[in-house]
């Protein structure tokens, strides 16, 4: 554990040494970070049901220790897996930022940024653990910034005001469990006891703070600023990965406090509630990154679906239950992280050969980048969750969960159980809509020539990192089998069950009692392909090579501009979905020969409801305390005077 | 082994079978609007001649598009094969026959149906796509309502489990939440079968069978194929969970359930004919409400204990 950590300090310094070089730095600077998390996948895949701890050298004002539970293993497992696909499509995409930015310093913050989630998830003691969070959160912001885009300083402050008030809550929720709990180490945060109120504070804090950074709704507002902000390979590692980070911390410090089944019940609820909302949002999104951003808070639902019935189980004291919520919620950890950071460095490679986010001004891609294509196309099937690819599993287990959650007692339960089996079947129905990611992208004509002309497909470092991903979305799906052995090896750790989650040596079965076989399904599929070849040989059909024309358009002359884009092809949810979305419909018309042009932005109303206020409300409070501020030294001096006179007399008096 | 042959036994018989009563259909309906009608043969005959047919393809499509047709045949079988009616005894086999698995391989059809029709370039086939997308928005929440509510009173989703419980009467429509649960999921069937009132493609001359626009020839003729298994095998659903009566025998329990199926199918027609035409936005969706509150009161009968 301790040589996969040094092993990313030392690529990060040697990427820093680079920092002239800026061609080499590309190479080295990413090959490096590749090799670390290699390493670290291999050690963490090895090491998977094992504890590990050790404390850091040297004494800074106490000696920080650090320390892995099979939970933590499998959470660092998922972070380099990503790391390592998105460190290899580094290797030639950071080539495009050589006349932007420093590499160096890029590859270095990149290496950084793994090694700092990897620390946050190992992290043993409240100070260290906040310390790293906000680490995290500025290297990440760095990061961003390397994109130094239009807009891009906007997203950074609100990603870091909403981060700020995140870990503002974190550290007051970690400072109640630490006094009741008489200690600062999680290590002996064991059998204390606690207030009931005190626990239900706490874990709304933890609510707040952990689900902002999670994207959770509705806190999701700095994602879809921040992520297509970034570059691409760092929004696959903040979207696949860092997120994740924040729900493992979640559910680790929930497990601390005394639960009650109400915690995993609201759980369930917001995870409800941020996939259906997430997905609505990202349906009528044109930027593709922020559309993908968006499905980001979708599947933080799904996961938190699962982990809400983990949380539930624990607290009804069900391990079976537990074991298999768990059980969901991991894999879909491990799942999304492949195919959101699978979606992204497509997206990024698209961006890279078209220089534009807008999709509605692309189209007919596939035949210049079929790789991407490919890439994409697979991504969304896999975020579609349909067989076999490996979303389906997950979701799969999700649903088991929650079934036999809603056989429990009590009209609530059953109640939020079954709804949140609808959220996650609707979530589920409109995430199929999202072809129009891949179609308007890739398929059909070009809408406009000279970037379909400049188009080409990425280079073969890009390529690879996306071969990595596609494998592990095909690979995740049919090997489920294997991959609920490793990952129950976790689960256990949280909660001993008598629950198997792998049947024979094909199929997973849940607690219920059904079980379904990957492999079977991919068999099934792959033979009935067999049969239209088979017609077609004994009917004779006619299979000469097909006349190729332009697309039927009604006998008059077929135009690209003809072709559906993204808006119409969701514009009838969109307009049921109105009471949500309050676009702002304008029609600006210049005379009859001119095209007309149609304006229809949806809004996140969330911001107007929540954030907007609180923002002003901050805005006029400064005002008014400007007065205090004159600018003389001397009265602040005084200021500082009278707040250390106050608090000696507080701490004489009162204490 | 045996089982997988019994799979393939059952979607080679139905796809034999399907167009013939496709036909019988296509008669009635001519019969109900007082016009003479091609026998019931006609679909066959229409089939073969879409095989013998050269084929266009848009200039601007790739591979999406063209094995679209390959991708919704085998897609429409699997779900078939998903349907436990020759091998209802073997209960082994709820590793495939899956409810989930049948919902999520329908979700694949619709997905790769969106994708080609958009892949094609033609706006109507777009149309039509988006619209086959929003049609699954309308549905899905009802039909995984009364799903719940049938999972939940089985104990599992393996769909020969759930049979062989409602075959025995170990669960049924004593339960009034099952009871409730089937009216709304008769609804889900019929839409999701295609037919006019529901198939909202079915508008303007192009709109018409919209999503096909760009197809000819044999890729035509195994779409065709495809939309008539995909209508059997959710009718067939809808029998497996509801009306599950049949015989042990595989081959006698192929014949009635094509029977069974066949009338539902036939029968279809009377919608059809008399049912109104909706518009996407408006009435459709009160429509679907209508089925989405009936499925909420079996949700709810069920949550309550009933």
């Amino acid at each position: 554990m301790i040589t996969v950590y040094m092993l990313f300090v030392v690529s990060a310094i040697a990427s820093m040494c680079l920092y002239y070089a800026s061609k080499l730095a590309v190479k080295v600077g990413f090959g490096l970070s590749a090799l670390s998390c290699f390493y670290a996948m291999y050690h963490f895949v090895n090491n998977m049901g094992v504890s590990d701890s050790f404390v850091l050298g040297g004494n800074f004002l106490y000696a920080p220790n650090f320390a892995l539970t099979p939970l933590g293993n499998f959470f660092s497992f998922v972070v380099v897996f990503i790391g390592f696909a998105s460190s290899i499509y580094g290797m030639s995409y950071a080539e495009e930022y050589i006349k932007k930015a420093n590499v160096g310093v890029f590859a270095s913050l990149f290496s950084t940024f793994i090694l700092s989630m990897l620390l946050v998830i190992s992290a043993n003691n409240v100070f260290c653990f906040i310390v790293l969070w906000e680490l995290m959160t500025l290297i990440s912001s760095f990061l961003i910034l390397v994109n130094d885009g239009k807009g891009t300083l906007r997203a950074v402050m609100i990603y870091l005001g909403i981060a700020q008030v995140g870990a503002f809550c974190i550290t007051c929720g970690l400072l109640i469990i630490a006094y009741y709990a008489k200690s600062a180490e999680f290590s002996e945060w064991v059998n204390f006891s606690m207030p009931f109120t005190a626990s239900v504070v706490t874990f709304a804090l933890f609510l707040v703070g952990f689900g902002s950074k999670a994207g959770m709704w509705p806190f999701h507002v700095w994602l879809p600023l921040a992520h297509p902000a970034a570059p691409s390979n760092v929004s696959a590692l903040m979207s696949g990965v860092m997120i994740k980070v924040a729900l493992f911390t979640l559910v680790k410090f929930t497990l601390f406090l005394p639960l009650s089944t109400y915690f995993g019940l609201t759980i369930l609820l917001l995870g409800a509630a941020s996939s259906l909302f997430g997905v609505l949002y990202a349906l009528c999104q044109h930027d593709y990154k922020a559309l993908l951003a968006y499905h980001s808070v979708e599947n933080i639902g799904i996961i938190l679906l699962g982990l809400g019935t983990g949380i539930y189980g624990i607290a009804a004291s069900n391990p079976t239950l537990a074991a298999i919520g768990f059980l969901a919620g991991c894999y879909h950890v491990v799942n999304h992280a492949i195919f959101k950071g699978l979606l992204f460095l497509c997206a990024g490679s698209v961006l890279h050969a078209t220089h534009t986010r807008d999709m509605d001004v692309l189209g007919g891609l596939a035949k210049k980048m079929p790789w991407t294509s490919i890439g994409m196309f697979i991504g969304i099937m896999g975020i579609a969750a349909l067989p076999p690819v490996n979303g389906f599993v997950s979701e799969w287990l999700t649903y088991q969960g929650m079934l036999q959650g809603a056989m429990g007692d009590g009209v609530i339960v059953r109640y939020s159980f079954t709804l949140a089996v609808v959220a996650l079947a609707l979530t589920g129905v409109l995430v199929g809509m999202h072809l129009k990611l891949y179609a308007v992208i890739f398929a059909g004509t070009p809408r406009d020539k000279k970037i379909w002309d400049n188009a080409k497909e990425s280079p073969i470092g890009m390529v690879l990192g996306m071969v990595i991903l596609m494998i592990g979305c095909v690979g995740f799906g049919i090997g489920a089998n294997v991959i609920v052995d490793y990952i129950m090896q976790a689960v256990n750790s949280i909660t001993v069950s008598g629950y198997d989650a792998s049947l024979g040596s094909t199929a997973i079965v849940s607690p219920m009692g059904s079980y379904v076989s990957t492999p079977l399904i991919a068999i099934v599929l792959g033979s009935t392909m067999i049969l239209p070849f088979v017609i077609l040989a004994v009917m004779k059909a006619n299979r000469t090579t097909p006349r190729e024309t332009d697309p039927w358009a009604c006998g008059f002359k077929y135009s690209s501009r003809m072709q559906m884009t993204g808006g119409p092809f969701t514009g009838d949810l969109r307009k049921i979905m109105d009471w949500l979305f309050k676009g702002h419909k304008k029609v600006v018309s210049h005379g009859y020969f001119s095209p007309v042009e149609y304006h229809n932005h949806p809004q996140d109303i969330w911001w107007g409801l929540i954030y907007n206020p609180i923002i002003e409300w901050c805005k006029k409070i400064a005002d008014k305390i400007g007065i205090v501020q004159s600018g003389y030294t001397n009265v602040y001096a005084l200021y500082i005077l009278i707040y250390l006179c106050a608090i000696l007399a507080i701490g004489y008096f009162l204490v | 082994m045996q089982t997988i042959l019994l799979m393939i036994l059952q979607v080679v018989v139905i796809v034999l079978v399907a167009p013939l009563f496709d036909g019988m259909a296509r008669k009635l309906r001519a019969k109900l609007q007082s016009k003479q009608g091609s026998d019931i043969f006609q679909t066959y005959r229409d089939i073969i001649k879409l095989f013998k047919r050269g084929r266009t393809v848009p200039e601007c499509s790739h591979w999406v598009f063209r094995w679209a047709p390959f991708f919704l045949f085998a897609t429409s079988a699997a779900i078939l094969a998903a349907i436990p009616i020759t091998y209802n005894q073997n209960m082994g086999y709820g590793a495939y026959s899956d409810i989930f698995v049948i919902i999520y391989l329908g979700a694949l059809l619709r997905f790769v149906f969106g994708a080609a029709s958009m892949d094609s370039g033609n706006p109507f086939a777009a149309t039509g796509g988006g619209r086959e997308q929003m049609l699954g928005v309308y549905v899905e929440p009802v039909m995984i309502m009364c799903l719940i509510v049938v999972m939940l009173a089985a104990g599992t989703s393996n769909l020969v489990t759930i049979q062989e419980l409602v075959k025995t009467g170990a669960i049924g429509y004593q339960i009034p939440s099952f009871a409730v649960a089937s009216i709304a999921f008769l609804w889900c069937m019929y839409v999701e079968t295609g037919r006019k009132p529901f198939d909202l493609a079915e508008a303007e001359q192009e709109l018409q069978e919209g999503l096909l626009g760009e197809y000819a020839g044999s890729d035509l003729g195994l779409v065709q194929a495809a939309l008539i298994l995909k209508q059997f095998a959710m009718i067939g659903l809808f029998l497996t969970i509801f009306e599950p009566w049949n015989f042990n025998n595989p081959i006698l329990a192929l014949i009635i359930f094509v029977l069974k199926a066949g009338v539902f199918y036939v029968a279809a027609v009377f919608i059809d004919n008399f049912g109104p035409r909706f518009r996407m936005t408006s009435s459709m969706r009160k429509n679907a409400l209508a089925a989405l509150a009936i499925s909420f009161i079996a949700l709810t009968l069920y949550v309550v204990g009933a």
